[in-house]
């Protein structure tokens, strides 16, 4: 099967600061990808540079079928090639980014609305939809200061899927989280999964990466270090820096 | 320990609240103490200018009779006060919110044009910004009424000024609202008008109360031009011509002092009801 993601020899240059180096990766449909390792090791900014909120140096990103190749400049097939992309991605942040000046009903609605031109009942009748799914349906008409962070992050994932998008990114999603809010938006995560999108997350979370994804991904110092089956991971980890990951994990610090 | 439990909550919820009690009161004797307080002093500057003759102290005696006859000439001036005053905080939020983008814009020239325009204005005086545009100009050609010299002055003056505000409430705005409208799609048009703007806007609109309540007392300096007919123009008018300066100026600072009092409160109730629907 073609891959749906597929980003060869990314570099990433923060000044002078190497923080990607010469990454390769790619997805498969229906697939779900945790990216862990240490702060710092550039897992945040590989998945930003799949939708260009970061600007990767080299490379080539390619997202179902749309490929764009990073030079020097902008042209305007470059700017068009980003928007199709954005428009195939849905991206979850850690802040949760809500739009505070609307209501939760107005955040998940805008993008498509605004963006895709939608019909506004029909983006109504979708929002509500993927609403009713994160289960907060009844709290379509508060304003994001009303919720909790679970809440606002639950909201966050509806109005990304609500541009029915063909992957999901999420970044550390739940680390932002007080710890007894982190369950139910691993919940809704699960759920989108099991509906068969395809998602790559960030996360800190082992316990997600082990019984969620079908593939992890270790990141160190700009590299994946590792990859494998989340069994396989976690049970004969072959990097030392990998080891050193678990073990944190099984000691209870993450 | 068992009968202090039972006995407790009783007596916690009466200590609580007396001591709520006392809180509000002396909150209240506060409030109290402040409107006695005020009360006092605007006796006593009404007595100062009562012209009775107590204890020994004379005070000063004004012309009633003048008072009564050009209250309403004077009066008049409000309408024309607020019409310049209005006139020029429309032209000072676009030009504000123009230099703000500009100021925050990557585009050289636009960055340049912005600073150099906060920059000569603040440079340079209200007052010769306002004689600039109504005797300078009509050297070169360009004749403005007093109204239209005093309007772009005061517009131009105070959108440098307040281009500030409006870059302050842009930089409210955090990054993550950026990023999740590029996330979604948004050109960045898009995401000005929709997600930056009205945030921005809403942090700016106390500030913005404040410049207009500022402008109109600033709009005295229009009265230079001799054209335009607020306020102060008609003080200083009937003033000199029967010598009775310091009723005339009395009876406007009356006006101006009603006006910011009105205004402010007006801006109190604004600001209360965009407190009650924040974030």
């Amino acid at each position: 099967m073609a891959p749906i993601v597929k980003i060869s020899n990314l570099d990433k240059y923060f000044g002078l600061l190497h923080v990607l180096k010469d990454v390769s990766i790619e997805v498969q449909p229906r697939e779900v990808v945790c990216l862990i390792g240490r702060s710092g090791s550039g897992k945040s900014t590989l998945l930003r540079c799949i939708n260009f909120l970061e600007d990767p140096s080299r490379g080539v990103i390619e997202v179902d079928g749309i490929r764009v190749e990073i030079h020097n400049g902008t042209t305007r097939e470059h700017r068009q090639a980003v928007h199709d992309i954005r428009l195939r991605t849905g991206m979850v942040f850690q802040e949760f980014n809500l739009f505070p000046h609307m209501s939760v009903l107005e955040n998940v609605i805008e993008g498509p609305v605004t963006v895709k031109g939608m019909d506004r009942k029909q983006a109504i009748e979708l929002a509500e939809q993927n609403l009713d799914s994160v289960g907060l349906l009844f709290k379509k008409d508060e304003y994001p200061n009303r919720l909790s962070g679970g809440q606002k992050q639950r909201v966050a994932i509806a109005r990304a899927l609500t541009m029915q998008p063909r992957v999901m990114l999420f970044d550390e999603p739940t680390s932002a989280l007080d710890p007894e809010l982190i369950g139910e938006v691993l919940n809704v995560m699960q759920k989108v999964a099991k509906d068969g999108m395809t998602m790559l997350v960030v996360t800190h979370e082992m316990g997600f990466a082990r019984e969620v994804a079908d593939r992890v991904l270790v990141m160190a110092d700009g590299q994946i270090i590792e990859e494998a089956k989340p069994d396989v991971l976690f049970s004969q980890p072959q990097d030392p820096r990998t080891k050193a990951l678990i073990e944190r994990y099984r000691s209870g610090e993450r | 320990m068992s009968a202090i439990m039972h006995s407790d909550p009783a007596l916690q919820k009466t200590h609580a609240e007396l001591l709520y009690e006392a809180q509000l009161r002396k909150s209240r004797q506060f409030n109290v103490w402040v409107s006695a307080t005020w009360g006092g002093l605007f006796l006593i500057l009404v007595y100062l200018f009562s012209g009775q003759s107590i204890l020994g102290i004379r005070t000063i005696s004004l012309n009633l009779e003048f008072m009564q006859k050009n209250l309403s000439f004077i009066a008049g001036g409000v309408w024309q006060t607020l019409l310049v005053s209005f006139l020029s905080i429309s032209m000072a939020i676009v030009l504000a919110l123009i230099a703000a983008l500009g100021r925050l814009s990557k585009f050289p020239p636009f960055y340049a044009l912005s600073t150099f325009y906060v920059s000569l204005i603040r440079g340079t005086p209200l007052y010769l910004q306002i004689f600039f545009f109504f005797l300078a100009l009509p050297q070169l050609g360009i004749v403005l009424t007093g109204l239209f010299a005093g309007v772009i002055a005061l517009g131009l003056n105070y959108g440098a000024y307040m281009s500030e505000i409006f870059r302050a409430g842009l930089a409210s705005v955090g990054r993550g609202q950026r990023e999740a409208a590029m996330a979604l799609g948004m050109t960045p048009w898009q995401t000005m008008k929709r997600i930056i703007l009205p945030q921005a806007l809403r942090f700016a609109i106390p500030p913005i109360g404040n410049d207009f309540i500022a402008m109109t007392k600033d709009s005295a300096l229009v009265s230079a031009t001799g054209f335009v007919h607020e306020i102060m123009w008609r003080a200083t008018r009937v003033g000199r011509a029967q010598f009775n300066n310091l009723e005339a100026l009395i009876m406007a600072a009356v006006f101006y002092w009603l006006m910011t009092i009105i205004l402010t409160y007006v801006q109190s109730i604004i600001e209360a009801r965009l407190a009650k629907g924040d974030r």
